[in-house]
C-alpha cells in the first residue's frame, strides 16, 4: 500500500500545496462534468470517442452523490469558512449532528480555529437549509 | 519559424503541445494545472489556427482517455479551461510542432484518512468489493467490519445484530486505509474500513 505518510486526510496533514489547491464537492463536479458533455456533443462529431470510462463512471458517481443540485446552492455552500479540504467533506456526505461532522472531518476540531461545538451546528443548520430551499 | 500558418505548408502529420506547469494535488476531486504532450494532426486546423483550441481540448481529452491516470495525480477528468497557447515549435527531427500551453483541468485521487461513499459490487466471504467513481476496485475485509458477520446463501449478505445488510448496491461510507497504483493497469485499488464512527450502510 502507498506510505504516503504526509498525505493524511484525516490529519490535514496533506500538504501545503493541496490546501492552494482547488478541492471540489461532487455537486460542483456534476455541474462541469455535465457542461464538459455537452460541450463535447457540440463540438465533437463522435462525442462518445472523447468521453472515456472514467470520465463516465465520474459523471455517474457524482450525480447520485451529489446532495446539491442547485447551482446557486452549491455557491452558497462553497462560501463557507473552511479549509477546501473540509468543505467538500461536509458538502459531500451532509453530516446531521456535530458528532457525526466531527467523526467525518476530525480537523475542524482540532485545528484550532475557533470551531466550537455551537459554530458547527449553526454550520450544519445552515447547509442543511441550503438544501432545503434549493 | 514558429508562425501559426505554417503548419499547411509543413509535411509534418502532427502538431505536439507541449503543457507547461503541472501544480496538482489530489483528494477527491482537484481542480489542477498540468503539463501534457498531445498531438494534433496539422491537417485540423485551418489558415489562421482558428481551430487550434478545439483540436487541443479534443486532443486532450482522447489523451486522457488514453492514459487515464497517473500514480501521482489520479485519475483524469476533464479539461475544464485552456489557460493559454504560446508560440509553436518546430521540432527538426520529427516535423512535428510543438505549443506550450497551460490548461486547468479535474482529477479524482483518493487518500489514506478520507471518508467517501460508495457501492457494494461483489461480495465474498472474506469482505466485500466496492466501487466509487473511477476507482472499480476497493476491498472491505470482513475484519475491518467491526460487527458485520457474513451470511451464507444463494446470494450472500453481511448482517450485523441490528440487521444493517450489506448487500449488492448498497451505499457505504467507508473510511481509506490505503490506496496502491497499479501500474500495468494504469489504475488505482484501495483498502477501506468501516472502523469509525457514523461508517457503515447508508440509508
Amino acid at each position: 500500500m502507498s506510505g504516503e505518510e504526509e498525505e493524511n486526510a484525516a490529519e490535514l496533514k496533506i500538504g501545503e500545496e493541496f490546501l492552494k489547491a482547488k478541492c471540489l464537492m461532487n455537486c460542483e463536479v456534476a455541474l462541469i462534468l455535465e457542461h464538459k458533455y455537452e460541450q463535447l456533443q457540440q463540438m465533437s462529431d463522435d462525442p462518445m470517442n472523447q468521453v472515456s470510462q472514467v470520465f463516465e463512471k465520474s459523471l455517474q458517481y457524482v450525480k447520485r452523490f451529489s446532495r446539491y443540485k442547485n447551482p446557486d446552492a452549491v455557491r452558497q455552500v462553497r462560501e463557507y469558512q473552511l479549509a477546501e479540504f473540509e468543505l467538500c467533506v461536509l458538502g459531500n456526505l451532509c453530516p446531521e449532528t456535530v458528532e457525526e461532522a466531527i467523526a467525518m472531518v476530525p480537523s475542524i476540531k482540532t485545528k484550532g480555529r475557533a470551531h466550537d461545538d455551537d459554530a458547527i451546528e449553526r454550520m450544519l443548520n445552515d447547509l442543511s437549509l441550503i438544501k432545503k430551499f434549493e | 519559424q514558429t508562425g501559426r500558418y505554417q503548419f499547411h505548408s509543413l509535411a509534418a502529420r502532427t502538431l505536439s503541445l507541449f503543457i507547461v506547469q503541472m501544480k496538482s494535488f489530489s483528494r477527491m476531486f482537484l481542480k489542477v494545472q498540468m503539463p501534457w504532450n498531445v498531438i494534433i494532426p496539422a491537417d485540423s486546423l485551418d489558415a489562421k489556427g482558428l481551430m487550434l483550441k478545439k483540436a487541443i481540448v479534443i486532443r486532450l481529452m482522447d489523451e486522457f482517455a488514453c492514459k487515464k491516470a497517473t500514480k501521482d495525480r489520479g485519475y483524469f477528468m476533464a479539461v475544464t479551461t485552456l489557460e493559454s497557447i504560446g508560440e509553436g515549435r518546430v521540432r527538426q527531427n520529427t516535423g512535428d510542432v510543438l505549443f506550450p500551453v497551460v490548461f486547468s483541468g479535474i482529477t479524482f485521487k483518493m487518500y489514506r484518512g478520507e471518508i467517501l461513499q460508495g457501492v457494494v459490487h461483489k461480495i465474498l466471504k472474506h469482505g466485500v468489493f466496492l466501487r466509487c467513481g473511477p476507482v472499480q476496485n476497493i476491498y472491505l475485509s470482513h475484519i475491518k467490519m467491526p460487527d458485520y458477520h457474513y451470511v451464507p446463501g444463494e446470494n450472500g449478505i453481511f448482517m450485523n445484530d441490528k440487521h444493517s445488510k450489506i448487500d449488492k448496491d448498497v451505499i457505504v461510507r467507508f473510511i481509506v486505509i490505503g490506496t496502491k497504483w497499479m501500474e500495468a493497469e494504469r489504475e488505482f485499488q484501495a483498502l477501506v474500513s468501516l472502523e469509525g464512527d457514523y461508517l457503515g450502510p447508508v440509508s
